[in-house]
């Protein structure tokens, strides 16, 4: 598995976690932002998640929704109270699963469909990056 | 003539001068029972007054000349019978009354009163069982016409065979559904157009041979054509007098339309579990599909990648056999650099794995499909031997790409022997029994509100066990289970307890149907709030037609009933 080193000093890469209980599904996702120039975390449970949210200081989580146990937006609900700051976006292939009420009320920024884009992917992932950045 | 009988009705005709006028009113006087006397002096008045109701007897008096001829001709052949009065010496008048068709002729004379009444009332007697034997001949006729008329327009086929199982009779439907001209099955076997079910025999030669009845027995027809027509048929024994048998009698329907429509109800409602499925098995396809999407564009990436090492590659060989070391040692380092700055150590293990990754996930998508279009085919109509467990587990993984989320399925399938089936129609019962399973989960999830972490605890158990010269089959679910006052009525068409636009209320009421076309039995046990759990056995091989009673009550609806005691 390749990973990025960290800056140990400043945060000149943008940290994300990716949440999918689909481990092929955070192998590609990996592949394709290999060369974004990201450190990317991976969590296969919402528990495993969390747990990263507490050690690490993240950037952005882009998190499936139908996951066993607790959703997506689950999840995504307990980011922002957790760090507020990170982008928080959705990826799902169940394209009904998510009313509009609860993703503006979680505040995601974006939903990515399965399959998705690369380049479009990419560029919500910069796009979301910016705005919470600022 | 009985004493019950009412009034005498008689027409005399006889001029109003003659004496023997006031003779013959005395004589008839002395009838013994009530006489109606209507005196006319012409032809035309007695036709009158015979036309006009129930006369039993005219007198007519030859007196009256050429309108006597009139009366006897009026009254030759519907009655009432005439008695001609002649005078002395009249022997000759008496024998042209008679050729003309008199019933009597009675003198003029002394004995005249004497012998009038008992000679009326003897043609009364004669007239009034005529009279009778006509009117009960022609019940006999109007009941034969009025039975006839209905054999003849019923809706329904009707054919009665002798005891050599030849027919006698059939009526125009039967003839309808064979495609046969009118009366061309008379006399033929009547096997020769009835299929033999499973046990080699029609059910006309079961009813000859065993005396044995058939109600709504599903059986099959060779139209001329030679098409087969699926018919339900009624078969009973024909019994003389002593109570043997010397035939049958066969009513049956042609069922053509109704298996028709039996099949397009089966097919639509289990393209509306699809459509309930298709949230769940999109979302299936589309992880896969997710991956293999991104995979191809970033193993294009890697095959650009890899390709620029190629032609540095290539570079390095060129250099090689110029023999110019400095050029050579130039292309040594340029690929090395290349090599370290696409990391192409990784990309060639990472392409291989991308690689597999997505053959799996094709592999998986496949798998998918595969299962969707078996469930979706239609029944060949035949009976298969087939694999319950199979048929179970690949409707299971259909379902369960919807329920994986928030369920536990738990499967335990035993050694079972394979059962004579129709496998599409137990795959739309496992179907709608999983279906229903996950709806109840989904249910209690909701009235609990999604509380509690990584709470899949919900669980749908399927089972399989051999049982009773059979398989069972069980399916339990952990959900809000059924009201006490709901499970008997489960089973009914319609019935549902799942918002409109939900269910068709159909599902279990058609489970329930398919069921029992397999000679098996499906029970169910529930508990509000404990969840259900559905029992389904099937016979190892079908009986070898739906009897008409089952022998042990096995055909009953027997789950529904006794569930909630």
């Amino acid at each position: 598995m390749q990973m990025d080193d960290a800056d140990p000093r400043g945060r000149s890469k943008p940290t994300l976690l990716l949440v999918d209980d689909e481990e092929r599904i955070l192998s590609a996702l990996r592949r394709c932002l290999r060369r974004e120039g990201y450190e990317i975390l991976t969590a296969e449970s919402v528990t495993r998640a969390l747990q990263l949210l507490d050690e690490r200081r993240i950037d952005l989580v882009l998190s499936d929704h139908k996951m066993p146990g607790r959703s997506g937006v689950d999840l995504l609900r307990e980011v922002r109270r957790l760090q507020p700051n990170a982008g928080r976006l959705l990826i799902t292939g169940w394209s009904q699963a998510v009313s509009e009420s609860d993703l503006e009320a979680v505040g995601v920024s974006a939903v990515i469909a399965k399959p998705w884009d690369d380049a479009e992917l990419k560029q919500c992932l910069r796009d979301a990056l910016s705005a919470s950045a600022r | 003539m009985g004493s019950s009988v009412s009034v005498v009705r008689i027409v005399v005709a006889q001029p109003g001068i003659l004496r023997e006028r006031s003779d013959t009113a005395v004589a008839l006087g002395h009838l013994g029972t009530d006489v109606a006397i209507d005196f006319v002096e012409t032809a035309a008045e007695c036709l009158c007054a015979t036309e006009e109701g129930e006369v039993d007897l005219v007198i007519a008096d030859h007196a009256l000349g050429d309108e006597v001829f009139e009366i006897l001709a009026a009254h030759r052949s519907s009655g009432p019978p005439v008695v001609i009065v002649a005078r002395r010496n009249g022997e000759e008048a008496a024998l042209d009354a008679f050729r003309r068709g008199a019933a009597d002729c009675i003198q003029v004379g002394p004995d005249y009163a004497d012998v009038l009444p008992v000679v009326a009332l003897e043609q009364v007697r004669r007239w009034r069982q005529v009279r009778e034997r006509g009117a009960s001949e022609r019940r006999i006729r109007e009941l034969q016409r009025y039975n006839e008329n209905i054999i003849q327009n019923m809706n329904s086929a009707l054919g009665v065979v002798d005891s050599a199982g030849r027919v006698t009779s059939a009526n125009p439907r039967a003839e309808e559904i064979l495609g046969v001209s009118p009366g061309a099955l008379l006399g033929r076997e009547a096997n020769s157009w009835l299929r033999a079910d499973e046990s080699g025999e029609s059910l006309i030669s079961r009813t000859l041979q065993g005396g044995l009845r058939f109600t709504g027995a599903e059986t099959a027809l060779t139209h001329k054509s030679g098409r087969i027509v699926p018919v339900g048929m009624s078969c009973s024994p024909l019994l003389d007098g002593d109570g043997s048998q010397f035939g049958a009698v066969a009513i049956f329907q042609d069922l053509t339309e109704v298996k028709l429509l039996e099949s397009q109800v089966l097919q639509s409602e289990k393209m509306a579990s699809i459509g309930e499925l298709a949230a769940g098995v999109a979302h299936e396809i589309n992880n896969p599909m997710g991956f293999i999407h991104a995979n191809l564009q970033q193993m294009s990436e890697y095959m650009n990648d890899l390709r620029s090492v190629w032609k540095k590659t290539l570079e390095l060989q060129e250099a090689a056999e110029s023999g110019d070391p400095d050029y050579l040692k130039q292309a040594v380092k340029s690929l090395r650099e290349l090599s370290s700055e696409l990391d192409i150590e990784f990309v060639y293990s990472d392409f291989s794995k991308a690689l597999r990754e997505s053959q799996e996930g094709s592999e998986r998508i496949r798998h998918i499909v595969q299962d969707l279009r078996d469930f979706s085919h239609r029944d060949t109509g035949e009976l298969l031997f087939s694999d319950i467990n199979q048929a179970l587990d690949s409707t299971a993984s259909i379902v369960w790409t919807m329920m994986k989320h928030t369920i536990v399925l738990e499967k335990e399938y035993g050694d079972i022997p394979q059962v004579r089936c129709y496998p599409m129609q137990l795959k739309q019962v496992f179907m709608n029994l999983l279906v229903n399973a996950y709806h109840a989960i989904e249910e209690k999830i909701g009235e609990l509100g999604d509380r509690g972490e990584g709470g899949a605890i919900e669980r749908v158990e399927i089972r399989t066990q051999r049982s009773r010269g059979g398989v069972c089959v069980s399916i339990r679910d952990t959900g809000v289970g059924i009201e006490a006052d709901d499970l008997t009525r489960i089973f009914d068409p319609f019935f549902t307890t799942k918002k409109v636009g939900a269910g068709t209320g159909l599902g279990l009421s058609m489970s329930y149907n398919i069921i029992q076309r397999h000679g098996g039995t499906i029970h169910v046990e529930s508990k509000r709030g404990e969840g259900s759990l559905f029992e389904v056995w099937l016979p190892e091989d079908r009986p070898d037609h739906p009897p008409d009673h089952p022998p042990d009550g096995r055909l009953r609806r027997q789950g529904a009933g006794d569930a909630d005691g």
